[in-house]
């Protein structure tokens, strides 16, 4: 029989309504859902303390607890305010990226090299401190690699909490390692990819044009060939086809 | 006794009021079957209750957003939907990990064999037209709810139903001695 033949004989709407029927699910599963779900609420209102943001003309050079400091001059100032907007969307869950410039001129040469080296950490994902050793060009420190990030003045921005130990263990955190692994938490449950679905454009999440659309009206795809293959098309503004 | 949609509103209602008990309301009542989905679009059921769990969080964060022209099922399952879609953009992302990990199929009825095949095959169709595949065949959900929940045309919905199924058979028929043992 040719496979063309096999084809037209092969009942496919049977076959999927018949093996794709849910089966049941046991009721602990659902007593787990619910306790997990309200336990990373809590999670949620846990990140979301109160942060400063400072920067210099060039961009943001602090993110710290405590109390605001007044920032020199007008570029500084905006800077400044900008980071605050993006932490807080970020901390929301409405945010996959930062824009806003980070100035790490003040720092020494190794330490500006392991910060940039875990900005390239993408969002969502984790690297080890040797892994990222290696990265810089500087195979073996690790440990280095360790304190330099230990020691990172924007932390959220530079993505210091995406380094983990080579056994996957969180290794440490200047907020301490619960807020470690709720910020992991938190870029696991936060999209990166969003469409509009009145205007079928796909943006990067935190994109301003995808912020003017309506809540309801977004939805989540998995890449840029995956929303192009329904129709929409990528926003000029974010570039999510360039990232 | 109240219809069922109106109680949900109700419970959407009290959701929106910051009523945590609301929360667990939803959850009983609907991840059954959200699981389903998600375990049949995740093709893991470990993922599939993280996905579940991480909708109804994205329920109560969003709730504000809630419209009530909304079914409270059709906004669940977009929630759920997007939630199971930026899953499989992770796995994406770290291939070391397989695209859809089969399950064990671990029930009486169609043997294992034909219960994998199946599940290979939906692993080659595209993500778009595997979740709508998934949402129709699992919950039984119509073209126009498929369209609402991903945000698009009634056609391109059917477009991607035919092209995906096109995707299935070729896959299943590939293998004549499953067919046999499974197809109908």
């Amino acid at each position: 029989m040719t496979s063309q033949a096999q084809g037209r004989l092969f009942d496919l709407e049977g076959t999927l309504r018949d093996r794709l029927r849910p089966e049941p699910v046991e009721a602990e599963a659902v007593r787990r859902i619910a306790r997990g779900a309200l336990r990373r609420l809590q999670q949620i209102e846990r990140i979301r303390d109160g942060f400063v943001v400072d920067a210099s003309e060039r961009g943001v050079v602090a993110v710290r607890r405590g109390r605001r400091a007044e920032a020199a001059g007008a570029a500084a100032r905006r800077f400044s305010e900008r980071g605050r907007e993006e932490l807080h969307e970020y901390l929301d869950g409405q945010r996959s990226f930062f824009d806003v410039p980070v100035d790490l001129s003040p720092l020494a040469t190794f330490q500006r090299r392991v910060l940039e080296g875990a900005m390239r950490v993408p969002f969502g994902e984790t690297t080890s401190y040797s892994a990222l050793a290696a990265r810089i060009g500087r195979p073996g420190a690790a440990r280095a690699v360790g304190s330099a990030l230990g020691r990172n003045p924007v932390p959220f921005i530079v993505p210091c909490h995406r380094v983990l130990r080579g056994d996957h263990s969180l290794g440490g955190y200047a907020f301490g390692l619960p807020m470690k692994s709720d910020l992991l938490e938190l870029e696991r449950s936060t999209s990166v990819l969003e469409g509009c679905t009145s205007t079928h454009i796909l943006c990067r999440v935190g994109c301003h044009a995808l912020a003017r659309s309506r809540p309801d009206h977004r939805v989540t795809f998995a890449s840029v060939e995956d929303a192009r293959s329904v129709g929409y098309r990528p926003c000029r503004l974010c570039r999510p086809d360039a990232a | 006794m109240m219809p069922r949609e109106d109680s949900d509103r109700t419970l959407m209602r009290r959701l929106k009021r910051g009523d945590e008990r609301a929360l667990t309301g939803l959850v009983l009542r609907h991840s059954g079957r959200m699981l389903a989905v998600a375990s049949r679009l995740l093709g893991s059921r470990a993922d599939a209750e993280d996905a579940v769990q991480r909708a109804f969080i994205r329920c109560h964060t969003h709730a504000k957003d809630y419209r009530p022209e909304w079914s409270v099922t059709t906004w669940l399952y977009r929630i759920l939907t997007n939630a199971c879609v930026d899953e499989i953009r992770r796995r994406r992302a770290r291939p070391e990990e397989p695209l859809a990990p089969v399950a064990p199929a671990g029930r009486a009825g169609p043997g294992p064999e034909t219960r994998v095949d199946l599940e290979r095959a939906l692993a080659k169709v595209p993500t778009e037209a595997r979740a709508l595949l998934t949402l129709r065949y699992v919950e039984g959900l119509s073209y126009d709810e498929l369209a609402r929940i991903r945000g698009i045309s009634v056609n391109t919905v059917k477009s991607q139903l035919k092209r995906g199924k096109e995707i299935l058979r070729a896959a299943l028929t590939e293998r004549p001695r499953s067919m046999r043992e499974g197809g109908r």
